[in-house]
């Protein structure tokens, strides 16, 4: 393969990585700070999808109003679940268990909500105007929604980092992780921290919906489509760990894009190489600080 | 007790005393029909649609009176589209609810699971609308009988479709994207099969297998692209296409090749989905069109689902149509919605007038292999705005005769059962 197809791969794995990405930052957040498996993060990417949808084709809103709107309604649907019905099992022996069958139960129910709501009719979205065309250099077609999606993702990581290590919300979060009991013990309302977060990681995941709803298909069951390959990256990334994810979604999206163009017949088989083997040899994850093991 | 609970309970007894007779007189003289059709996730909409299209049969039917004295009951259950579950209906319906027929399936692999046990049961499955030609060569029992075109139909004519391109626009080069199950890859060895027996001269420069239901083809399309092919034939269906061709566009795909997708790529749902992103010049086909043939028949068909759903059909729900009126037909001729073996002989070779058959057409049942036999009509995404949403709709037709498209003897003596391999001329 000569470079400038090489340099074309390479790009279009970009935007399939930042997509990736930032599914998959809600899933680990919400397992990074509060320890909860949510197998119906695709749900909330599915009703951000819809809302978005909703908010454009009826309500008029333009596209990136719509989009954050969308993150907003997916944000405090997933609080409402997780004060309702997920904060009803912490702590139990078998949570780790029922935490997947009762979100996997939650995937069921919102499928059969949004059917009753938007009906199984195919939704779709055109691009926001001004970014439906591309970039053409030579060989190198690169469209300018891409582009943006890309940026969008960028944005995230940075605003995460910020958030996550320079404001006090932040350092709550973190300690969240470390340990509920003392911080409860020192005044921090721990429920109502783990609301909140579940809250933003659900509206990540809307806000990805959205944003890839006017290059997707819009139906029930769409979240079940990113729902396992938003686990590899996590588990790739090292479960929790955020900085992580997104390195791993850009290594997955990199060699499906080259396994794609190299060897297509087995190009959905390099990604789970890459978990497996992480998992043999670096079960912590890829991005995972080496751990001191003892002996 | 209250007197207020007392008549009440009065008033149930009556209820039931009277409905009592209609359910015994009801079961007397009935057709009952056991359907499996997916109502949820991606192919839901293929469930949704045949389920209204079938009651609508079964309603003008029992409306005429019904079959000699019968009235037609239909009663469906959300397969989901996956085949234990499907089996598992099937055999409560078999066991349970003593239907007549089994009926439906929009999978290949649940319509695959469900033959399996009708040859089981000896209970006759009508199948609508999946497309493995498998079910009706290597899998083909004595009791299976479908009435929508088969894949076979659909790539045979698709390569008629490709012969007669080159006459006019020569191309060379072909590359194939379908999703990496059995459905794609049958798609794509019975094309090349076509296109070597109608002695068509192909290169292939590329074919690519993504997951079904992918969310993302970035990575394929900038590798398609890099191929350069002249035409790009798609095996792809429902929301992969609708999610392909919005990803394709930016990068200018569709003007530098030909995007051929003659099976299910034309389903009205892609049109309704993408409205005016949906290039024009694009050559497609489905299993049936709402704006061809130009018959009163076809037009009152949609025009009656229209009605009945409140959205314009997709293809899945002329199959679904037929297969009432096929069973109907059949027990028409029989008398006994019971006799099986004589329905078998009914179905085998029955002629059957049906909304996609164009003037001077009527669809009938391959005797042979249980297939119905169909004309196939390809055409280019052209506007169009007569089916709202949608914008484009196709148009520019090209008919492929129905006899020319089946499957040859040479064919299936590579693929048959058992069962067929009996009945195959020596």
């Amino acid at each position: 393969m000569d470079l400038s197809s090489l340099l074309v791969q390479f790009v279009s794995g970009l935007s399939t990585a930042t997509l990736l990405f930032l599914v998959a930052s809600g899933l680990t957040l919400i397992f990074g700070v509060g320890g909860v498996f949510n197998f119906a993060h695709g749900s909330f990417y599915m009703l951000g999808a819809y809302l978005a949808y909703t908010f454009v084709a009826t309500v008029k809103l333009n596209f990136w109003v719509a989009a954050l709107a969308a993150a907003l309604g997916a944000g405090i649907l997933g609080m409402l679940a997780e004060a309702l019905i997920l904060r009803r099992i912490y702590g139990r022996a078998e949570e780790g268990g029922f935490q997947i069958l009762l979100t996997y139960s939650l995937i069921l129910i919102i499928d059969d909500l949004v059917k009753l709501t938007w009906g199984t009719e195919y939704k779709s979205l055109s691009r926001p105007p001004g970014l439906g065309g591309a970039l053409v250099m030579g060989d190198l077609v690169l469209p300018s929604y891409n582009l943006a999606i890309i940026g969008v993702g960028l944005l995230v990581v940075v605003l995460a980092w910020l958030v996550l290590t320079r404001t006090r919300p932040g350092r709550i979060a973190r300690a969240t992780a470390l340990d509920r009991e003392t911080l409860g013990l020192l005044g921090i309302n721990v429920p109502l921290t783990m609301t909140v977060i579940f809250g933003i990681a659900t509206a990540l995941g809307g806000l990805t919906g959205a944003l890839a709803a006017p290059l997707r298909s819009v139906t029930p069951g769409a979240g079940i489509e990113v729902i396992i390959d938003a686990l590899i990256v996590v588990v790739l990334g090292g479960m929790g760990n955020f900085w992580g994810a997104w390195l791993a979604a850009l290594l997955l999206g990199e060699v499906n894009a080259v396994a794609v163009a190299v060897a297509p017949e087995w190009a959905s088989l390099f990604s789970y190489l890459v978990m497996v083997v992480t998992l043999i040899f670096k079960p912590e994850g890829l991005f995972a600080p080496r751990q001191v093991r003892k002996v | 007790m209250s007197s207020r609970k007392a008549w009440g309970l009065l008033a149930l007894a009556l209820a039931l005393v009277m409905a009592l007779p209609l359910g015994v007189c009801a079961q007397d003289k009935v057709i009952k029909i056991g359907a499996m059709y997916p109502m949820t996730g991606r192919p839901g909409l293929y469930g949704l649609d045949s389920v209204a299209a079938a009651e609508m049969a079964v309603a003008e039917i029992n409306a005429k009176g019904g079959v000699k004295g019968h009235k037609l009951v239909f009663i469906n259950t959300d397969s989901q589209a996956k085949p234990d579950l499907a089996v598992q209906i099937a055999k409560r319906y078999i066991s349970s609810e003593n239907v007549h027929f089994i009926f439906g399936e929009v999978s290949s692999g649940a319509g695959l699971a469900l033959t399996e046990v009708s040859s089981q049961y000896k209970k006759i499955f009508i199948g609508t609308d999946h497309a493995s030609t498998q079910l009706t060569s290597d899998k083909l029992q004595p009791y299976y009988f479908r009435v929508s075109n088969n894949t076979f139909q659909s790539m045979a004519a698709g390569a008629l479709y490709l012969k007669e391109r080159q006459a006019s626009k020569p191309w060379t080069t072909l590359a194939y994207i379908g999703p990496d199950y059995a459905y794609g890859h049958d798609q794509w060895n019975e094309l090349k099969y076509n296109l070597d027996r109608f002695g068509v001269k192909y290169k292939v420069v590329g074919e690519y297998w993504p997951k079904l239901a992918a969310p993302d083809y970035t990575a394929f399309i900038t590798a398609i692209m890099k191929d350069k092919p002249d035409i790009l034939v798609g095996g792809l269906w429902g929301g992969d296409t609708v999610a392909f061709i919005k990803q394709a566009l930016p990068y200018g795909l569709f003007q530098k090749m030909l995007y051929f997708s003659p099976d299910g790529g034309g389903n009205y749902e892609l049109m309704s989905a993408t409205g005016d992103e949906l290039p024009v010049g694009l050559a497609l086909s489905g299993r049936h069109h709402n704006n061809w043939p130009d018959t009163a028949a076809n037009k009152k068909f949609v025009q009656d689902f229209f009605k009945k759903a409140g959205r314009y059909p997709s293809y899945a729900a002329e199959g679904a149509y037929s297969g009432i009126y096929a069973i109907a037909q059949a027990v028409e001729q029989v008398g006994n919605p019971a006799d099986t073996e004589a329905l078998v002989k009914a179905f085998e070779g029955m002629k059957i007038k049906l909304p996609e058959d164009p003037e001077g057409f009527t669809s009938y049942i391959d005797p042979l292999t249980h297939q119905i036999v169909q004309v196939q009509a390809i055409g280019e995404t052209i506007a169009n705005k007569d089916f709202p949403p949608a914008t484009r709709m196709l148009g520019n037709w090209k008919v492929y005769k129905a006899e020319e498209i089946m499957p040859p003897v040479e064919y299936l003596k590579d693929h048959s059962s058992e069962y067929l391999k009996g009945r195959l001329p020596k």
